[in-house]
C-alpha cells in the first residue's frame, strides 16, 4: 500500500490539473480523480504502476461522464453545476478563469492534448500512446493548440 | 521558420540538432524570438493554475488512498445514473408487491446494505445523520489505524438523504457523491439512491 501511496502523491495533482484544464470545473475534476484511483487500484494493484494507464483511465471516466450527460442532463445544465460558493472562489481566486474559458473554446482535441502536455509531465510517446496516435501527430497538434489558445487570450484581452 | 520548435522547447522535446536551429533562429529571427517569449509566458499562466486539487470542508479529505477493500465505494460514481435504476426496481417491486399481495394492507419495505466509507485519519469521531437513521447521529467505526472510517447500515430502499458529523460540530458531505442537495438549515446534505441492483463496472 506505500507503494500505491507514493504513486497517488506523485500523480494526485497531475491528473487532477488535466481533468481541471479539461473539464474546467474543479468539483468534477476532484470527483473523477478519486473515481480514477480506485478503479485503478481495483484493476491494477498488482501490476508495474503506469501513470500512462492512469491518465487513460481518467481520460475514459471523463468522456464516459460526458456520454451520460449528453444522454440525460442537458450538458450546458450540468457543466454550470458546482460547489456553491467554494468552487467559484477556488477558481476566481486562483485567478485562472480567464485561462480555462479560454482553454474551454479550444475544440476537445486541441484542449485534451494541451491538457495532457501541459499537466501530465509524461513525454509526447506516451502521450501518443494515450491518444493512439504518432508522435509526429503531437508535435504538430500541440503547438497548434499553444497558438490558437494564444489568440483566444488576445480576444478576450481586446474584447 | 518552423515555429513548432517552441513547443519541443517548452516541453523539453528537442534533440540536439534541433536545439542547435533553435538556438540559432531565436538569434536571427526577432519574430520567433518574441512567439517564444509569448508562447513560454503563456504556457506559466497555464501551468500556474491550481496544480493541487481544492481541500473542500475538513482537511485531509483528499489526501485519503482508495483501497481495493471498500469496494462499496464504486456506487459513488454510480450514483449518477443510479437515481434511473433506483426508480425502475421501485416501480417493478410495488408493481409485483401489488400482484403478489392485493389483499395486504401494507407493502414490505424492502432494504439494502449500505457500506458508508471516509477517510479521515486526523478526526477522533465521525458519525452519520440521514433520512434512514432519523436523522439521529450513528458512531462509525475507525478501521485500525488506516484513517479509514466505516460503518454498514441496512437502509431502506429508495432515496435518501445524509452527511458525515466530524467531531463535535463539523458537519461535511459525502466527497465521493456528486449528488447534493441544500436543506431548510444552511446545510447541505449527499443525495443517493439505495436499490436497483448492483450494475458491473464497465
Amino acid at each position: 500500500m506505500d507503494r500505491f501511496r507514493q504513486f497517488y502523491i506523485d500523480n494526485g495533482d497531475k491528473l487532477f490539473g488535466y481533468l481541471l484544464r479539461k473539464s474546467g470545473s474543479a468539483h468534477l475534476a476532484a470527483d473523477l480523480v478519486q473515481e480514477t484511483f480506485t478503479r485503478y487500484l481495483e484493476r491494477y494493484r498488482n501490476n508495474e504502476q503506469s501513470a500512462a494507464l492512469l491518465f487513460t483511465m481518467g481520460r475514459n471516466l471523463f468522456y464516459d461522464q460526458i456520454r451520460f450527460n449528453k444522454r440525460f442532463v442537458p450538458y450546458e445544465e450540468n457543466n454550470q453545476e458546482s460547489v456553491p460558493g467554494q468552487e467559484e472562489n477556488y477558481i476566481a481566486r486562483e485567478g485562472s478563469d480567464k485561462i480555462l474559458s479560454a482553454m474551454a473554446r479550444l475544440s476537445d482535441d486541441e484542449r485534451d492534448i494541451l491538457a495532457l502536455v501541459v499537466s501530465s509531465g509524461l513525454k509526447y510517446q506516451e502521450i501518443a500512446d494515450i491518444r493512439r496516435c504518432s508522435v509526429a501527430n503531437i508535435k504538430v497538434k500541440v503547438h497548434r493548440a499553444r497558438q490558437k489558445l494564444k489568440d483566444l487570450l488576445q480576444e478576450n484581452n481586446h474584447g | 521558420m518552423d515555429d513548432s520548435l517552441i513547443s519541443l522547447f517548452i516541453d523539453d522535446e528537442l534533440d540536439l540538432g534541433e536545439k542547435i536551429i533553435f538556438v540559432e533562429t531565436v538569434h536571427s529571427s526577432r519574430e520567433f524570438s518574441l512567439e517564444a517569449v509569448a508562447l513560454l509566458e503563456q504556457e506559466k499562466r497555464l501551468r500556474d493554475l491550481p496544480a493541487r486539487m481544492p481541500v473542500l470542508e475538513p482537511q485531509s479529505v483528499w489526501v485519503g488512498l482508495p483501497v481495493k477493500e471498500i469496494s462499496s465505494r464504486s456506487w459513488s460514481f454510480r450514483s449518477w445514473w443510479q437515481p434511473m435504476a433506483g426508480f425502475v426496481a421501485a416501480t417493478l417491486l410495488i408493481g409485483i408487491g401489488f400482484l403478489l399481495m392485493p389483499r395486504q394492507s401494507t407493502l414490505l419495505v424492502a432494504q439494502a446494505e449500505q457500506r458508508f466509507v471516509l477517510y479521515l485519519p486526523q478526526a477522533s469521531q465521525a458519525k452519520i445523520i440521514g433520512t434512514f437513521t432519523d436523522w439521529n447521529p450513528v458512531p462509525m467505526k475507525k478501521i485500525g489505524t488506516s484513517g479509514y472510517w466505516s460503518l454498514t447500515l441496512k437502509v431502506p430502499q429508495g432515496e435518501h438523504r445524509y452527511s458525515y458529523l466530524i467531531e463535535e460540530d463539523g458537519r461535511m458531505v459525502d466527497p465521493t457523491v456528486a449528488a447534493r442537495e441544500h436543506d431548510d438549515f444552511g446545510g447541505e446534505n449527499t443525495v443517493i439512491v439505495v436499490g436497483g441492483g448492483d450494475a458491473p463496472l464497465s
